[in-house]
């Protein structure tokens, strides 16, 4: 099953940063999608004092981000409970995201190859992990980012 | 005395406030004439106004018992052009909203048009005299600077989420939030052409000030349900309106 944190306000890149820091160090944690409004376009004349384009780190691992945070959903691995993993992720929340937020259960990722999908990728069967983790308008590898877990 | 909005709330309190002519706006925030100029984009600071007309002085008008009584406003004087000025305010406690404007813009203002929309709000008036509204408007209650937005087009945001610092969305990202000072500058002007040096527009307010001056009801401000002296009166008019229109044949 899934989790979806709905922030009631869209996150900058610093916080978006610390609560994927945070979430990604949770045990369950299968796999994490970030949904939002994209970023202005890269621009070497815009001053940086107004800027929210960087390179975030999460887990050690760089992360171009491309989008300001307006939703995430969390994938829970099936051997951890789901209900003790959303109340860690609300300890997490509460601490970060002072103006509030909605958690719900649910299925947001979607696990099934679809039509859109064939035609990108052809009759190649995909891993299960990279179905739904992208857009079908975008390149999986400008999008996705795989973290090695011990 | 006239009566301008039913309601026992601070939210109605406000909306009263601002369309009683005699209530004076507190003033916020000190914008100069230039960055007004700048902000609407008409003319360049210090540019003569252009006209339409010559001014009425020498115009030979014709006998009229109305252009007697009616004292004609500074910019028609002088035959100034007509220019707009037009504000979004946010569904998240911006001070004012479309409708309000309207009205008290029409109750505090002669020789001005105003429109609204249901995210914006346009107000014309001729050049001189708009820049001295605009002024007004900017610097006092009617704005905050995350949640009022100056734009002449592509306004789009209004109900959008804010944000995590207060700012409502904009396309063209014309009032930007400086992270070294904590204050909003415009950075282009209201139809989003590049200013030369950005006006700054001061601090947001915060949460709590924003609060107790709005006037939008809201279930996680004040809920118009709660006011039950406005809801009563919306009753009443919407039964009589019932009742007037009814017609048996």
């Amino acid at each position: 099953m899934d989790l979806q944190v709905f922030p009631h306000r869209i996150l900058g890149s610093d916080r978006t940063e610390m609560l994927l820091n945070e979430i990604e160090a949770l045990d369950g944690v299968k796999r994490t999608v970030i949904q939002g409004p994209r970023l202005p376009p890269e621009d070497p004349n815009e001053n940086p004092k107004y800027g929210e384009r960087r390179v975030i780190t999460v887990n050690g691992k760089e992360i171009d981000l491309k989008i300001k945070t307006g939703r995430i959903f969390i994938d829970i691995s099936n051997d951890f409970n789901i209900v003790e993993v959303k109340d860690s992720i609300h300890e997490i929340c509460k601490e970060l995201l002072p103006f509030g937020f909605d958690i719900d259960i649910g299925k947001f990722i979607r696990t099934q190859k679809t039509v859109t999908d064939s035609i990108k990728y052809g009759n190649k069967s995909i891993p299960d992990e990279l179905i739904g983790m992208t857009d079908q308008s975008a390149k999986l590898k400008d999008r996705v980012t795989i973290f090695k877990k011990d | 005395m006239a009566q301008y909005y039913p309601g026992t709330t601070q939210v109605a309190q406000n909306r009263r406030n601002f369309t009683d002519p005699t209530y004076k706006l507190e003033k916020l925030r000190e914008i100069s004439d230039e960055g007004v100029v700048k902000i609407l984009g008409h003319r360049a600071p210090g540019e003569e106004y252009k006209s339409v007309h010559p001014p009425l002085d020498e115009i030979d008008e014709p006998d009229d018992h109305i252009r007697e009584i009616v004292e004609p406003i500074d910019g028609a004087k002088a035959g100034d052009r007509v220019r707009y000025i037009q504000f979004v305010d946010s569904m998240y406690f911006a001070p004012a909203q479309p409708y309000l404007r309207s009205r008290s813009y029409l109750n505090r203002y002669r020789g001005v048009d105003a429109g609204t929309l249901s995210g914006r709000q346009i107000i014309e008036a001729r050049e001189r005299d708009l820049e001295r509204i605009s002024k007004e408007l900017i610097e006092t209650e009617y704005f905050d600077p995350a949640r009022t937005g100056i734009r002449g087009k592509s306004v789009h945001g209004h109900s959008l989420r804010l944000d995590e610092n207060g700012v409502m969305f904009d396309m063209l990202r014309r009032q930007v939030f400086n992270k070294e000072t904590g204050k909003i500058e415009m950075v282009k002007d209201q139809i989003g052409k590049e200013l030369d040096e950005p006006v700054i527009l001061g601090e947001p307010l915060d949460e709590k000030t924003l609060k107790s001056k709005t006037t939008i009801y809201r279930i996680d401000g004040e809920a118009y349900k709660d006011d039950k002296d406005a809801v009563e009166i919306l009753h009443k008019i919407h039964a009589t309106r019932s009742e007037g229109g009814f017609c048996p044949e």
